[in-house]
């Protein structure tokens, strides 16, 4: 994986989603639910999608993973196109998608089944770095039931990043944690995904909390209804750490809110 | 049949209500249930035809006994259905009832019932296959020595066209058609329609099924018009009313199992009595009773071992399979259907031509191993099946996200998922096994003439000893087996079952 990095001409994007159309085929006649959507996430950039309900944000981000298949239109990582589920991309679901009847180890270990490069040693010694990443030592033994949302998507980030992800994709992984839980964990996943020491070149993030993207984001990509084209694209250039009580914050949101309306 | 289904329904709804509105009703009747769910209903046959034969003699006290042999072998089901699904009406409802002041009869009305109809529904689906088996069953076991027999019916068909000699094939072959077509009829129309019409009063936070279904297709236009209105007609005045009435009884209603359990007794000392073999002069010695039960005792053994090997079987090929099955989308639209119809034509009626092939014809073994793996293993497949479709989409997709290989899907997803219905279909697939046993272990035809033919017997079985002491009269060792076979099953539940259901729901149910 280091030697890809190393290819890799800084500037251009890591994923390109060209062109994408997706059409459910009815009984009758096609449902149009993505029409001709094309994004580009860029290194260390996390870019967040947001849209109306039901618009499609989810779909899009199963077809960028490989897990559907677009009716036209092509994703690319890198210069390699995209057909089918791939190890360098990974993915943090908005409920979680822990297996109860395995602990929070075993459920990180799970993540790492592909990776025939590596022994149960190695794999074991991964996946406790990454529950201690996430702030999850001493919890290794213990069942998601036994544990708190906030502390199960913490599960979810480790499974994740055990894998040596170089895009990571969320569906809104905050969205059903407490505002205060959620608070907190955005601030730390931010800082484990975007730094200097990880495998993760770039995040896209489906989210609907507009105050949640102007704080995280690099880049705003945003939906109209069905069928889902892209209305608008904004590069959010506030420094970092973004002071949410700023009068330059909630400009931004308004940009944003402007748009989905 | 109906007459039974319908009986069933009312005695559920009454029962499960009760059960699950009233926690002293609750501990009372779930464990009755349970009982009653898994001891070998067949085996107290004997003595309820004799029972009520006892008191209503001729025709229409075997017919009246042939009815309440379904409706045992049904209700209990469709009771759990009833009680689960009230159980699941969330808190929030209840507060709406009491905040508004609801009367008893108004809370039936609007929560209740309708919140137990698609349950109803769907557990009838399996109560109908179940109720099908007792009733070619409960036909063909006929009580020995006294001639009380039903004189139309599937199961005396199928004894008639496979006592004569030749073998009356053509005959033979038109009954199964014909009952395959009545299976497909009554299901894909009736029931079907049933369970869609009940799916209006699902609570919203379950998912909708949706109906790909292609048979179901085919149908619904046919009876879009003429059985929905039907349906539109019950759903009126005229049965809820009648549920009314009873509701008002519902204090006593936690009686009315004991009193049940009570009928039962009395059914088997009315059968004795009438018998007229037993009367306080020769009261059978220690030494009989002990000799009997030791011959018992080894049948016991021999089809607890059949039982275990033939589920082992069946848990093999049944897991696995409908695993396969519930993952793929397509397979699932074509195939269940079809499972569904071979799952609801009862084994005993196959026996005869089991026995024709040659290899079964030398094996009574293998013979009594089909018989019940015919009738059990569908309660796996579908169990299963239902396990993994309820399976969150996207947990499903983990694998795929994490590229984990098939072998670590299994291990860690599938599996895992299944195994809750896994353990329910097992415990109602051993429970069905006993059952079998009775017609598996044993089988005689009788042609006209009175001629008796035995089509298959295993060495040693409590079905064959069952059977045979049914028909030679032999009070004593009939109920020396069905009390020892009724105590090693409710034993067994208790102990074993039990413990592996609490773990595995524990442990393997889904939840986020």
């Amino acid at each position: 994986m280091p030697e890809n990095r190393e290819q890799l001409v800084t500037g251009s994007p890591i994923v390109t989603v060209d062109h994408v159309s997706l059409n459910y085929h009815n009984e009758k006649e096609p449902l149009p639910v993505l029409a001709d959507v094309s994004l580009t996430a860029g290194k260390d950039e996390l870019v967040a999608v947001t849209g109306p309900s039901g618009c499609g944000k989810s779909t899009l981000l199963r077809i960028i993973g490989g897990l559907s298949k677009a009716t036209a239109g092509t994703v690319k990582i890198a210069d390699s196109e995209v057909t089918g589920p791939r190890s360098e991309i990974t993915m943090v679901f908005q409920n979680f998608v822990l297996l109860p009847w395995r602990t929070s180890l075993e459920n990180v270990l799970f993540g790492l089944s592909s990776r025939k490069d590596l022994s149960i040693a190695q794999k074991r010694e991964k996946a406790e770095k990454a529950l201690e990443e996430t702030g999850l030592m001493g919890f290794e033994n213990v069942y998601p039931g036994e544990l708190s949302g906030g502390m199960k998507q913490r599960v979810g980030v480790a499974r994740a990043l055990a894998t040596d992800p170089e895009v990571m994709l969320m569906d809104e992984p905050f969205s059903s944690l407490d505002d205060l839980t959620a608070e907190r964990l955005r601030k730390e996943i931010y800082a484990l995904l975007i730094n200097p020491f990880t495998s993760v070149k770039t995040v896209i993030m489906v989210s609907h909390n507009v105050e949640e993207i102007i704080e995280l984001a690099d880049k705003a990509v945003v939906l109209s209804q069905r069928p889902a084209h892209v209305v608008g694209e904004l590069t959010i250039d506030l420094p970092r750490p973004r002071n949410k009580k700023s009068p330059e914050f909630f400009t931004w949101v308004d940009k944003v809110y402007s748009l989905l309306s | 049949m109906i007459l039974a289904l319908g009986l069933s329904i009312l005695f559920a709804l009454i029962v499960g209500i009760t059960a699950a509105r009233n926690k002293r009703a609750e501990a009372v009747i779930l464990p009755l249930l349970d009982i009653f769910q898994s001891i070998p209903i067949l085996g107290f046959f004997p003595f309820v035809i004799g029972g009520i034969v006892g008191v209503i003699p001729g025709e229409i006290g075997i017919n009246v006994a042939v009815i309440v042999l379904i409706f045992t072998s049904m209700s209990w089901n469709i009771a759990f259905g009833v009680y689960e699904a009230v159980k699941a009406i969330p808190q929030d409802y209840s507060d709406l009832l009491n905040v508004t002041n609801t009367s008893a009869w108004q809370r039936m009305k609007a929560i209740y019932i309708p919140a137990s109809l698609s349950r109803i529904a769907y557990n009838t689906q399996t109560s109908w296959a179940v109720g099908l088996f007792f009733l070619v069953a409960s036909e063909i076991i006929s009580l020995g020595t006294s001639t009380v027999k039903v004189s139309y019916g599937i199961g005396i068909a199928v004894e008639q066209f496979s006592s004569s000699t030749p073998f009356d094939y053509a005959n033979y072959a038109l009954l199964i058609a014909g009952l395959i077509s009545a299976v497909v009829i009554w299901r894909f129309v009736f029931l079907r329609e049933f369970a869609l019409w009940s799916e209006k009063y699902k609570m919203m936070e379950e998912p909708r099924e949706r109906h790909r279904d292609p048979i179901m297709r085919i149908y619904s236009w046919v009876n879009q018009r003429s059985v929905s209105k039907l349906f539109l007609l019950t759903q009126g005045r005229g049965v809820t009313r009648f549920t009314s009435a009873l509701a008002k009884f519902r204090k006593g209603v936690k009686y009315a199992v004991l009193i049940f359990l009570g009928m039962f007794l009395v059914l088997i000392i009315i059968t004795i009595m009438n018998s007229g073999s037993f009367s306080l002069q020769n009261l059978p010695s220690v030494s009989t009773i002990a000799a009997d039960e030791t011959s018992v005792l080894y049948a016991l053994g021999a089809s607890f071992i059949r039982v275990w090997y033939v589920f082992a079987i069946c848990a093999a090929i049944g897991g696995p399979l409908g695993i396969v099955i519930s993952l793929n989308f397509r397979l699932y639209d074509t195939v269940s259907p079809i499972l569904e119809v071979i799952s609801s034509i009862p084994a005993p009626i196959l026996l005869p031509a089991i026995v024709l092939i040659p290899v079964f014809g030398h094996t009574p073994e293998a013979v009594a191993a089909l018989i019940i793996m015919l009738s059990i293993i569908w309660y796996i497949i579908f169990n299963v099946m239902a396990g993994v479709r309820t399976l969150p989409a996207d947990i499903k997709d983990l694998p795929h996200v994490f590229n984990t290989g098939r072998k670590s899907a299994w291990r860690n997803v599938y599996i895992p998922g299944a195994i809750t219905g896994f353990v329910t279909g097992s415990i109602t697939a051993i429970g069905g096994a006993w059952n079998a046993l009775i017609i598996a272990e044993y089988f005689t035809v009788t042609d006209k003439f009175g001629n008796t033919t035995v089509l298959t017997q295993v060495p040693a079985g409590i079905g064959k000893t069952i059977v045979i002491a049914t028909n030679s009269g032999d009070l004593l060792t009939l109920a020396l087996a069905v009390i020892s076979m009724t105590i090693l099953i409710v034993t067994f539940n208790l102990t074993v079952w039990r413990r592996v259901y609490h773990y595995a729901t524990k442990r393997y149910t889904y939840n986020r």
